[in-house]
C-alpha cells in the first residue's frame, strides 16, 4: 500500500479512466475503491490500479477514504459531490461543475459547510501550450490583450454512457460540456466576464450535430470570440489566438505536431498520417497532482468551487444567449 | 480603351494602375487627386497625364474611371462621373452613409454608367474553388461561417471618422460579407457586434467581433479586427469556416504563399503567390464596359454590404442586435 491520501473514484467512463491513470503514477496518493453501474468498467480500472470494485454508498461511507473523484456525466455531479461533502470527504469534481448554478451554488455551500476542498476539473489549465501562453501573456509577450480567439472541436459527438451528451437537459450540449474549457482559460487569462452573445445550430438542426460561435466581452475590455465544433472536421482539434497591444500569440493543435507517422498496411495500401504527440507528462495526471499536493499542503491553489462556478455563468450565459437571441450581462 | 483614376488616397490605386498598365487594349490617360501634389507624383510615376481640375478630366474621351478617394468622397466623386457619361469602378465600401450609397446607384443608373464595387477576394481562384465545392452540394446544407478579416492598422484617414465613416467595423465588414452573399446567395438580416479601441491611440474602433443571423437559418461570426502587430509576416487575411450537414470547407483566402526569412527585414514574411485579384478585377470590370455586359459586384452588392456595418455600430451602441431592415 503506497502511503499518502485515500482516494475513491466514483465513475469509470474516459475521465475516470484518466484520472485512475493519474493516480498509479503520483506518489502521495491511492486508488483504493472505484464505482461504476458497468461492472466492466469498474473491474477494467481496479485491474489495472489494485483498487477495489465497489457501490458508491459505500465509497462515500468508508471513513478510510479521504478523497472522492467525481467523473459522473453533469447532472449527477451535484448528488455525489454533496454527499461525500456532508461525509468529510475532499472532492475532485470533472467539469462542468453542474448543469446549473442552483447545484453548483449547493456543492460550494455543502463543501463550505463541511470544510473540505472541492476541485473542478478544468484540466486546459494544465496543458503545457495553454500554460506558456499564460505565461508569456502575464510577461508582456502580446502587451495589453485585445482580441483573443479560440477553437475546440472537429470530431462527432462522442457517445458515452446511455448516450448521455446527446441529451441537452443533461449535459447542456456542447456549449456546456466542451468549450467551457475555453471560458475558464479566457476567465483566468482575463478576469470577470461582461457580457456574452452566442449563436449555436442548437434547435435548428438535429442534436448530435452541434456547432456554436460565442463572442464574450471581458471587464478588462478585451473581447474574445470562441468557436466549438461537434462537427466532423477533420479530427479534434483546439485553437488560440491572442492578439494586444504590441503582439500576438499563434497556436494551432493541428501545427504542432511532433510526430506524425505514415504506415502503410500489409496489402501495400497507403496508410492514413497520424500525428502523435508526446507529454512531459499528461495533463489529467498533473490536474490531479495539483489536487492532491494542495491537500498535501504542498502547493497552494487549486480551480476550485468559485472558479468552476464563474466559469459555468458564462457557459449557462451563452446558452440563455443562443435561446433569446439577446446578449447575456453577468 | 480609355480609362482615368480618381484620387490616390486609398492605397489600392497603386494596383490598379498597375493593373491598367498591364492591358494592352487599355489605355491609362491620367489622374485627378484632390491632393494635387499626389496626382502629379503618381502621374510621373506611372507615365501618365495629371489632371488639376476633375472636370478636364470628365472632359476627355475617357469611358471609365477608377475612384480610390477617402471612403465619404466615393458618393461625391461617383456621382461627377456618372453625369459626364463615365463608368465607375469605385473601391469598397460603396459609400459611408446608406442615402449616398442610394444615389450612386440612382444616378449610375439614370446616366446609363456601370456602377461596380472593388471587392477582389471574388477574383481570388482559391475563393473561387471555394465557391465551386459549396455549390457542388459536396458539404451538405450549409449551417454556420466563421470569417476572419483581419488586418494591420492602416492609419491615415482610416482612423477619420468623417472620412472613413468608421474604423476596423466599415474597412472590413464588407468583403467577407460579399463573399458569403456571392458564394451562397444568403442574404443578411439581423447584425451583434462587439467592437472597440483596444489596440491604437486613434480615433476609431480598432477591433470588432460582429455575430450575423442570415436567410436560410444560417449565422456567421466575422471578425474584422486591425490587429495584426507590425511583427506579424503578413498585412492580415481572408479566411472562413464553413459548416455544412456533410462537412467542413475551411478556406484561407492568402494560403498559397511561402515563408521568407531575411536578415535585413527581422521578421518572417509570408509572400502570397496565389493570384493578382487585383488585376482580375480591374480587367473584369473594364471588359463589362466594353462588351456592354453586367458588372459582377453591383452597387446594390456595395449597399448590402455597407448595411452590414452600419447595423453593427447601430448594435454597438444599442448593446443589443440590429435587424437590417431597421437601418434601411
Amino acid at each position: 500500500m503506497k502511503p499518502g491520501l485515500k482516494v475513491g473514484l466514483i465513475g469509470g467512463g474516459t475521465m475516470g479512466t484518466a484520472h485512475a491513470e493519474a493516480y498509479r503514477v503520483i506518489e502521495n496518493a491511492e486508488l483504493v475503491a472505484v464505482a461504476d453501474l458497468r461492472p466492466e468498467r469498474a473491474q477494467a480500472i481496479a485491474t489495472k490500479t489494485g483498487a477495489t470494485v465497489r457501490t458508491a454508498s459505500e465509497i462515500i461511507a468508508d471513513p478510510n477514504i479521504d478523497v472522492i473523484d467525481v467523473c459522473l456525466p453533469t447532472y449527477l455531479h451535484r448528488d455525489y459531490v454533496v454527499a461525500a461533502a456532508e461525509a468529510g470527504k475532499h472532492v475532485f469534481c470533472e467539469k462542468p461543475m453542474a448543469r446549473s448554478l442552483k447545484e453548483a451554488e449547493e456543492m460550494k455551500a455543502a463543501c463550505e459547510k463541511a470544510g473540505v476542498k472541492l476541485g473542478i476539473g478544468h484540466v486546459v489549465r494544465f496543458f503545457p501550450e495553454y500554460v506558456r501562453a499564460y505565461e508569456k501573456v502575464k510577461a508582456g509577450a502580446v502587451g495589453d490583450v485585445a482580441v483573443v480567439r479560440c477553437t475546440r472541436g472537429g470530431f462527432p459527438l462522442p457517445t458515452a454512457w446511455q448516450d448521455w451528451y446527446a441529451n441537452y437537459e443533461l449535459s447542456g450540449g456542447l456549449v456546456l460540456d466542451m468549450i467551457i474549457h475555453d471560458f475558464d482559460f479566457l476567465r483566468w487569462l482575463l478576469g470577470p466576464a461582461e457580457r456574452v452573445f452566442a449563436k449555436s445550430t442548437r434547435g435548428r438542426e438535429y442534436n448530435r450535430l452541434e456547432y456554436a460561435l460565442v463572442t464574450i466581452k471581458f471587464k478588462s475590455g478585451a473581447i474574445a470570440h470562441v468557436e466549438g465544433s461537434w462537427v466532423n472536421g477533420g479530427g479534434f482539434h483546439t485553437r488560440f489566438e491572442i492578439a494586444g497591444s504590441n503582439g500576438l500569440i499563434d497556436y494551432d493543435s493541428r501545427k504542432a505536431n511532433p510526430i506524425t507517422v505514415t504506415v502503410a498496411s500489409k496489402d501495400g495500401v497507403p496508410g492514413v498520417p497520424v500525428p502523435a504527440s508526446a507529454w512531459v507528462e499528461n495533463p489529467y495526471t498533473t490536474e490531479i497532482r495539483n489536487f492532491i499536493n494542495v491537500l498535501d499542503g504542498k502547493e497552494g491553489t487549486i480551480v476550485d468551487g468559485n472558479e468552476g462556478y464563474e466559469s459555468l455563468r458564462i457557459a449557462l450565459a451563452a446558452l440563455e444567449s443562443i435561446e433569446t437571441g439577446k446578449p447575456v450581462s453577468l | 480603351m480609355k480609362v482615368g483614376m480618381i484620387s490616390f488616397a486609398h492605397l489600392h490605386a497603386t494596383s490598379y494602375a498597375s493593373a491598367l498598365l498591364e492591358m494592352p487594349w487599355v489605355e491609362f490617360v491620367g489622374i485627378y487627386d484632390e491632393d494635387n501634389d499626389r496626382a502629379k507624383e503618381w502621374a510621373s510615376k506611372l507615365g501618365v497625364k495629371h489632371f488639376e481640375k476633375l472636370d478636364d478630366l470628365l472632359k476627355t474621351d475617357i469611358e471609365a474611371v477608377i475612384i480610390c478617394s477617402t471612403n465619404a468622397d466615393h458618393c461625391h466623386y461617383t456621382v461627377k462621373a456618372a453625369e459626364a457619361g463615365k463608368h465607375v469602378l469605385v473601391e469598397k465600401p460603396i459609400a459611408t452613409t446608406i442615402e449616398d450609397a442610394n444615389k450612386m446607384i440612382e444616378t449610375c443608373k439614370k446616366n446609363n454608367v456601370k456602377l461596380q464595387i472593388a471587392f477582389p477576394v471574388r477574383y481570388m481562384p482559391a475563393v473561387i474553388e471555394a465557391k465551386n465545392i459549396v455549390q457542388s452540394g459536396k458539404l451538405g446544407r450549409i449551417l454556420a461561417i466563421k470569417g476572419t478579416n483581419h488586418g494591420s492598422m492602416p492609419g491615415g484617414w482610416f482612423t477619420e471618422k468623417d472620412k472613413a465613416g468608421g474604423g476596423a467595423v466599415m474597412d472590413h465588414t464588407v468583403h467577407v460579407v460579399d463573399i458569403i452573399r456571392w458564394m451562397f446567395g444568403f442574404e443578411f438580416k439581423e447584425v451583434y457586434a462587439e467592437y472597440d479601441r483596444l489596440i491604437h491611440d486613434i480615433e476609431t474602433d480598432d477591433c470588432g467581433l460582429l455575430t450575423m443571423e442570415l436567410t436560410n437559418n444560417v449565422f456567421a461570426t466575422l471578425d474584422t479586427s486591425w490587429n495584426r502587430p507590425t511583427a506579424y509576416p503578413t498585412w492580415g487575411d481572408v479566411t472562413m469556416t464553413i459548416v455544412g450537414t456533410n462537412g467542413v470547407l475551411e478556406l484561407d483566402a492568402y494560403g498559397q504563399k511561402f515563408d521568407i526569412y531575411n536578415n535585413d527585414v527581422k521578421k518572417a514574411q509570408w509572400e502570397h503567390w496565389g493570384g493578382n485579384s487585383d488585376y482580375f478585377l480591374v480587367k473584369d470590370f473594364l471588359e463589362a464596359c466594353k462588351n456592354d455586359t453586367p458588372v459582377k459586384v453591383t452597387g446594390e452588392d456595395g449597399l448590402r454590404a455597407l448595411e452590414v456595418a452600419l447595423a453593427a455600430y447601430e448594435s454597438g451602441k444599442k448593446k443589443m442586435p440590429v435587424k437590417i431592415e431597421d437601418i434601411r
